[in-house]
């Protein structure tokens, strides 16, 4: 049986295809999440999938690599159709994916994270066999880490490389990225982008999920563009441009423009001093002074893993900083938790959405109220009718308000997260200050430019806004000032406009704080 | 490994929710069965005793719901906690500390009270009893991360061991004076006694423990503790997050696990036994509450109707002694007990497979 595509450019004739799709469709309760979809990527070929939110590009995703089985059609392997039953199956023919969310134990290490579940693994583990073997695969691809680190230590960016590594070390030759980019810092994306294309130098074939259209013209061969469960163009990387890919997805032209506040107060609403977080022997921030003025946003940037998580859920009250005072709209909420925190208006949009910032298994309705005042009895009547009205406004994809949070593609979970951070913004006891961490990672760019709109909107209305995330375009594209994280530090500070880019990349490297004055 | 937590359903299907207890029941007969058969009994006419002694007569049904009662209040022990990965297997100890407080109000407390009063004493002790035995455990859960599992079971042998002690090894409060060769625990008056239905066995307390069902249901259902609960049972990040106290929490839910264990104790002393009674207290009604509960798949309203059918099952192996010809053991119906378990939790992962697998497309490998 031969694929139902052509070969494409990368292609030796003659050859099948490594993986494809055949008019694969999947239907999930209330939701056609993919309808009817061909695909296919040629051996030493890297293929980009772009789509909105809730497109079905998971979806997809998950049924080439054995997680999901097709409702109707089927995946052909090297032209032969194949029947996947697990992701176990996929992977026994070489089919590896690196999933959205994480899939790792928590309390194992790397090297046992790997070889979990893994069926050709001897029964009796030969731990410095597999700690060297993981080594130097992370050496070989450029794939840099610590065998022996217990995953909780491990920053976002790091546990995607053990993703990586464990798909690798099971001799994947499909490899299949979700939105593997989304937690990377700029050199890490560089760096992933050499692993590619190492691998497709070898003959592996790729396929690449990506919002972000400069790392897809970047680093594919190939866009297959999707909507709504359907593709709905497919083209060579050669043949476009970034414009023309967005007007392919989102039906039309989308500027992204830069930003900044018209209206900074003099009031301070969000203000740190003096903030140290030290955990057993290790500072992970040390002594830092913010202060995010009404009608201002504040960007942390910084390579993930410089204290940027202790640092915001220390202001956010989900800490007690070991010393330094925290206050908001001019409460000092200073280690009086949470609760406390929202009361004084503060809003928090942590990095760990699924599984810290909604609970996995409640329904929407449920994730609304999670950090709303709750009296005696719930209140779910509001909560529902809030919850329908942010599926209205943020176009979120989903079949009602009772599904649990787990079901919602990845950028759909992250707007009903800032749905609820959001709510009541302006009115006065809505939030005074926001902290968002990476607020649009993971959103399609249609949807990203949505909550930038409304950060911005946030902050027109006097909130005070302090931005953390790794992607420095992000940060740049919204922040009046910038804050430059290194080792818990404050490495350098300034108006983004004045701020060239590349002291702030120096900066994040650690050079301006070693040589600073 | 993994397929077993994915592709799962947005809901589930009522008939699915009731097909796989339905089905583990029927298998633990079918093994039951075999058993019998081996042991050169005819299933047919032993299940059909069975029935007949439970959910017939008046008599049968009466009895079958007066066993009911306790194991309404400890299947829902059971189910408040595991549905929060909290697993106290401990409602037994609790139960007999219930007995033992509910035993000791009645005594002390409740002469000349109308029975209305005296009956709310005892089982407010006896609430109070299996809360306090239950504290133990929740507290060192709650700050040292201590299984539960094993210290819920170990009180559970003290607990035992008190009870048999007040009523055998000493000279204590509860144990009846009159009663030196058979020791036997002191009545309570009868201001302390449920009153029963007309001339059967069965008592209030059933109204009591249906009520206290639709309580824990509203509890888990609409109230925000409840909430709570839920968060801090699925994810301990998001409830940080949300600053929900985790400790407090999970104390709160152990205790509450604990007083409705002792409810089941105070239920029994105020609705049946009349005194501090071992030896018509360890039935293992605290046990069987984790079946009940399973089989419930921890809903209060199927609990109530899990607790009647196995309640039934429990009479009817008394009964059967009574059929002609070799003598029906006793244990047939905790046997069965045991395998309805068994079945019940295989049926667990048994279904969760099969929703993974019933989606599959008939396509053909070429
Ligand atoms: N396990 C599931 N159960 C029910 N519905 C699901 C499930 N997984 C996905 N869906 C639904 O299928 C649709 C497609 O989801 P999918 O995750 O493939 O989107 P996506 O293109 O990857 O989006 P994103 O860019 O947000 O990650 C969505 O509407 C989603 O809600
Ligand atoms: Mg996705």
């Amino acid at each position: 049986m031969s694929p139902a595509v052509e070969a494409g450019p990368g292609a030796s004739p003659g050859q099948p295809a490594a993986i494809a799709a055949v008019n694969v469709t999947k239907r999930f309760p209330g939701v056609l999440a993919t309808d009817a979809v061909d695909f296919c990527v040629w051996p030493g070929e890297v293929h980009t999938i772009l789509g909105e939110n809730g497109a079905g590009k998971s979806t997809l995703a998950a049924m080439l690599c054995g997680l999901y089985r097709p409702d109707e059609g089927h995946i052909e392997r090297d032209g032969k159709q194949v029947r996947l039953r697990s992701p176990r199956d996929g992977l026994a023919y070489g089919i590896g994916m690196v999933h959205q969310h994480f899939r790792l134990v928590d309390r194992f290490t790397v090297a046992e994270n790997v070889v979990l579940g893994d069926p050709h693994q001897a029964r009796i583990l030969d731990r410095r066999a597999i700690e060297e073997r993981v080594a130097e695969i992370g050496e070989q691809f450029g794939l840099p880490i610590d065998p022996r680190a217990v995953i909780s230590q491990l920053t976002v960016g790091q546990r995607q490389r053990v993703e990586i590594v464990k798909m690798l070390y099971r001799g994947a030759d499909v490899l299949l990225l979700d939105e593997p980019t989304a937690v990377l810092t700029p050199p890490e994306v560089e760096a992933l982008f050499t692993t590619v294309h190492s691998m497709t130098a070898e003959g592996k074939a790729i396929v690449f999920i990506s919002h972000k259209l400069g790392e897809v013209m970047a680093v594919s061969d190939r866009v297959t563009v999707m909507r709504a469960g359907a593709v709905t163009g497919e083209v060579a990387t050669a043949d476009t441009n970034q414009r023309h890919l967005a007007e392919l997805m989102v039906g039309h032209p989308v500027e992204i423009g830069t930003r900044r506040g018209s209206n900074i107060r003099a009031d301070v609403a969000l203000s740190a001093t003096g903030v140290t977080v030290i955990d057993g022997d290790q500072t992970l921030v040390d002594n830092i002074d913010i202060e995010v003025h009404r009608g201002e946003i504040v960007g942390i940037a910084g390579v993930s893993g410089n204290g940027q998580r202790p640092l915001a859920r220390a202001l956010a009250g989900v800490i007690t900083p070991t010393s330094g005072h925290v206050t908001v709209a001019g409460a000092d909420v200073t280690g009086k938790g949470p609760k406390a925190a929202r009361r004084a208006g503060l809003s928090f949009v942590p990095e760990d959405r699924l599984g810290t910032g909604l609970v996995p298994g409640l329904s929407l309705t449920d994730n609304m109220l999670l950090t709303r005042p709750r009296g005696f009895i719930v209140d779910r009547r509001s909560a529902r009718a809030e919850i329908a009205t942010a599926i209205d406004e943020y176009e979120i994809k989903t079949p009602g308000t009772e599904v649990q949070a787990r079901n919602l593609s990845g950028g759909n979970s992250q707007k009903v997260l800032l749905a609820r951070e959001l709510a009541g913004l302006g009115d006065p006891g809505g939030p005074q200050a926001i902290i968002v961490s990476s607020p649009t990672r993971g959103l399609d760019i249609g949807a990203a430019e949505f909550v930038r709109g409304l950060l911005h909107d946030a902050r027109e209305r006097g909130a005070a806004v302090l931005i953390i995330s790794e992607d420095l375009e992000e940060v740049r594209s919204l922040s009046d000032r910038i804050a430059v994280l290194y080792r818990g530090r404050i490495a350098l500070e300034g108006a983004t406009d004045e701020l060239p880019f590349e002291s702030i990349g120096l900066a994040m490297a650690g050079v301006a704080h070693e040589e600073a004055p | 490994m993994i397929r077993i937590r994915l592709e799962r359903r947005l809901e589930r299907h009522w008939w699915q929710t009731v097909l796989t207890p339905t089905l583990s029941v029927l298998a633990a007969f079918a093994a039951g069965a075999i058993f019998l058969a081996i042991k050169g009994f005819d299933p047919i006419t032993v299940y059909r005793e069975l029935f007949k002694a439970s959910f017939t007569s008046t008599y049968g049904i009466t009895d079958s719901l007066t066993i009911a009662v306790p194991l309404i209040l400890t299947g829902l022990a059971a189910a408040v906690v595991f549905r929060m990965n909290l697993f106290n297997i401990g409602a037994e100890g609790q139960l007999y500390l219930g007995a033992i407080f509910g035993s000791w109000a009645g005594l002390a407390l409740t002469d000349g009270l109308p029975t209305i009063l005296g009956v709310a004493v005892v089982l407010i002790a006896g609430a109070v009893g299996g809360a306090l035995w239950a504290a133990p455990a929740a507290v060192f859960k709650a700050y040292f991360g201590t299984s539960e599992i094993i210290s819920t079971l170990m009180l559970t042998f003290i607990a035992l061991y008190l009870m048999r002690y007040l009523i055998f090894g000493s000279n204590s409060y509860w144990r009846d004076p009159e009663s030196a060769n058979f020791p036997q625990g002191k009545k309570i008056p009868t201001s302390a006694r449920f009153e029963l239905f007309s001339d059967t066995r069965l008592h209030w307390g059933l109204a009591f423990a249906i009520a206290i069902a639709l309580l824990i249901w509203v509890l888990i259902r609409f109230t925000s503790l409840g909430f709570d609960m839920n968060v801090v049972g699925s994810s301990d990040s998001a409830a940080r997050y949300a600053g929900i106290p985790v400790r407090r929490t999970v104390i709160i839910a152990l205790l509450i696990s604990g007083a409705l264990g002792g409810l089941a104790g105070a239920t029994e002393v105020a609705g049946r036994a009349y005194a501090l009674d071992p030896n018509g207290l360890e039935l293992g009604l605290g046990f069987t509450g984790i079946v009940v509960a399973a089989l419930a798949r921890y809903n209060p309203f199927a609990i109530i109707l899990v607790a009647t059918f196995l309640g039934g099952l429990r009479n009817a192996g008394v009964a059967l002694q009574g059929l002609p010809g070799d003598r029906v053991p006793v244990e047939v119906s905790l046997m069965l007990q045991g395998a309805i378990l068994l079945f019940a939790i295989g049926g667990e992962i048994f279904s969760h497979h099969r929703l993974s697998i019933s989606r599959a497309n008939p396509a053909v490998v070429t």
